[in-house]
């Protein structure tokens, strides 16, 4: 099963084991990452599942889709690297993936 | 579908959800259905209904449910539909109410929603922080020697309608008006549609409709800083007809106006029945976030919503055809033990709370956090402001019906010591 970092704003960090096929904001979820609000559930609508992903990994993941860019606009301190963890699906490939938790959602 | 039925499956001859019973306490009749499991079949309504939170959520998660009917019956079909739930011969709520943002799917549904979204997000609705503390202050202090008030009528009213309105572009003195209509056209989505009821909705919404028409004329003579300019660009860009124009205004003014006074209503209730919370939240007024999304998932104001599945799913062990109408009852999800400990338990300071108050999937409520804002100002300023704060009426009469949750009156008394 991959394994997810997640690095809060304090900069502590978690480890997960994520399903394949899984999103990265399901995976925080059912490992009680509350920093990913998540609340419309996984459907691009809300951004409150918002996260920085780490260094070269950005590079590893697909664009985000004009839906997700959308929405990017509309989060709280947008930076390069930051994406929704509901439009990141989880696979071997990402295996290790280090992702970094905002403050707030809000 | 309904002879195939085993009777496990169909929902209790004592579920009643416009009688008195379910409106003072709806929760034991939604933990009878979760404890059943699986779906139960509402014949009055032609739908199955969900009440577990795993169940509820699955649904509104699902891209195959869908809101309007339009991608699985014909026209004619449609038209049957309507006829049979007294939908029909409504020209003007047919074309701006039944249609609307909330009731589109797919392309339409992106299309409109994002003329919209980045006007709700957090940042934006920050802004508006200062506004909101002055107009409560004002009403606050206009009501502050009374001594004792009535929740709902005097306060909760007045703040939801007045801020949206602003946003909107609609000049003060109006916004007491937009509650009428508000929920002169809301009562029609409940089970109970006589022709009575059809009728004040239909009226209701022609005069809006005349209103925001007479409105929109104004604002492309003179632009102005607000949520109704920036829909007329909208509509001159092509993004949106004429008709998406009067719907969206309607959907913005409706869709949290009623249901922000039911759950500040229910809130304050709640805060009353459990005084070692409000005392909490004196002592801790940091807790104020968690306490208001407390009050969502406590008394979820509007408990329920529909959706159709546009090809056959299984839910809950259970294989439904294409076209099935499902009915999500959010306040019973939101009580389910296995989703939350201590479900029956107000805590204001639960954390994670991921109730399903506002919905979820791509219809996730729009206005959430002007909602939770005018929350947030309302009970932050009312306790601020007075030390005691006491029930006057102790069993508040509760509104009747199966998708709206919220006193009708609260009468309080406030003292500033």
């Amino acid at each position: 099963m991959p394994r997810i970092v997640f690095v809060d704003a304090e900069g502590k960090s978690t480890e997960v084991q994520a399903e394949e096929g899984q999103s990265v904001m399901s995976a925080a979820v059912q490992n009680g990452i509350d920093a990913i609000a998540a609340e419309c559930g996984g459907s691009c609508a809300c951004g409150t599942c918002h996260c920085y992903i780490d260094g070269a990994w950005a590079d590893r993941l697909p664009s985000p889709d004009y839906q997700e860019q959308d929405m990017l606009d509309c989060v709280v301190n947008p930076e390069e690297r930051s994406r929704l963890s509901c439009q990141i699906t989880v696979s071997d490939a990402l295996d290790g993936l280090v992702v970094h938790l905002p403050a707030g959602q809000y | 579908m309904a002879e195939t039925l085993s009777t496990q499956s169909r929902v209790e001859a004592a579920f009643a959800p416009l009688s008195p019973d379910f409106a003072r306490d709806p929760y034991p009749t939604y933990k009878a259905l979760r404890d059943k499991g699986g779906l139960h079949y509402f014949e009055d309504f032609d739908i199955w209904l969900a009440s577990r939170f795993e169940d509820v959520s699955a649904i509104v998660m699902d891209k195959r449910m869908v809101r309007s009917l339009e991608d699985i019956a014909t026209s004619e079909e449609i038209a049957a539909i309507q006829r049979a739930g007294n939908w029909h011969d409504m020209p003007h709520h047919s074309r701006f109410v039944q249609f609307s943002l909330l009731d589109s799917d797919g392309a339409v549904h992106d299309r409109l929603r994002k003329q919209v979204f980045k006007l709700f997000t957090p940042a934006m609705i920050a802004k508006l922080r200062d506004q909101i503390q002055a107009y409560v202050d004002r009403l606050i202090d206009s009501l502050a020697d009374r001594g004792q008030i009535d929740f709902v009528d005097d306060l909760a009213a007045h703040v939801p309608g007045h801020i949206i309105g602003r946003l909107l572009g609609v000049p003060d003195e109006d916004c007491p008006q937009l509650r009428i209509w508000s929920e002169n056209i809301v009562q029609f989505f409940d089970v109970d549609r006589s022709d009575e009821r059809k009728r004040i909705a239909e009226t209701n919404t022609t005069e809006f409709y005349e209103y925001l028409t007479a409105l929109k004329h104004e604002r492309e003579r003179s632009p102005k800083d607000d949520l109704i300019s920036v829909l007329i660009e909208a509509e001159r860009a092509g993004a949106m007809s004429s008709d998406e124009f009067i719907s969206t205004c309607m959907l913005i003014l409706m869709a949290g106006h009623g249901s922000t006074i039911d759950v500040l209503g229910s809130g304050m209730h709640a805060l009353l029945r459990f005084p070692e919370q409000m005392a909490r939240l004196r002592r801790d007024p940091a807790l104020i976030q968690t306490a208001v999304q407390e009050m969502f998932r406590y008394e979820s104001p509007l408990p329920f919503f529909h959706r159709h599945c546009i090809e056959e799913v299984e839910i809950g062990g259970r294989n439904f055809a294409r076209g099935t109408k499902f009915g999500l009852l959010y306040g019973a999800a939101n009580r389910d033990p296995k989703q939350f400990e201590n479900a029956d338990t107000f805590d204001i300071g639960r954390t994670p709370n991921r109730h399903l108050a506002f919905g979820g999937g791509v219809h996730f409520c729009l206005g959430n956090h002007l909602a939770r804002l005018d929350m947030d100002i309302i009970f932050s300023t009312l306790l601020r402001r007075f030390p005691t704060i006491e029930l006057v009426d102790e069993k508040p009469e509760y509104k009747r019906g199966l998708s709206v949750r919220g006193p009708k009156r609260l009468q309080i008394a406030i003292k500033p010591t």
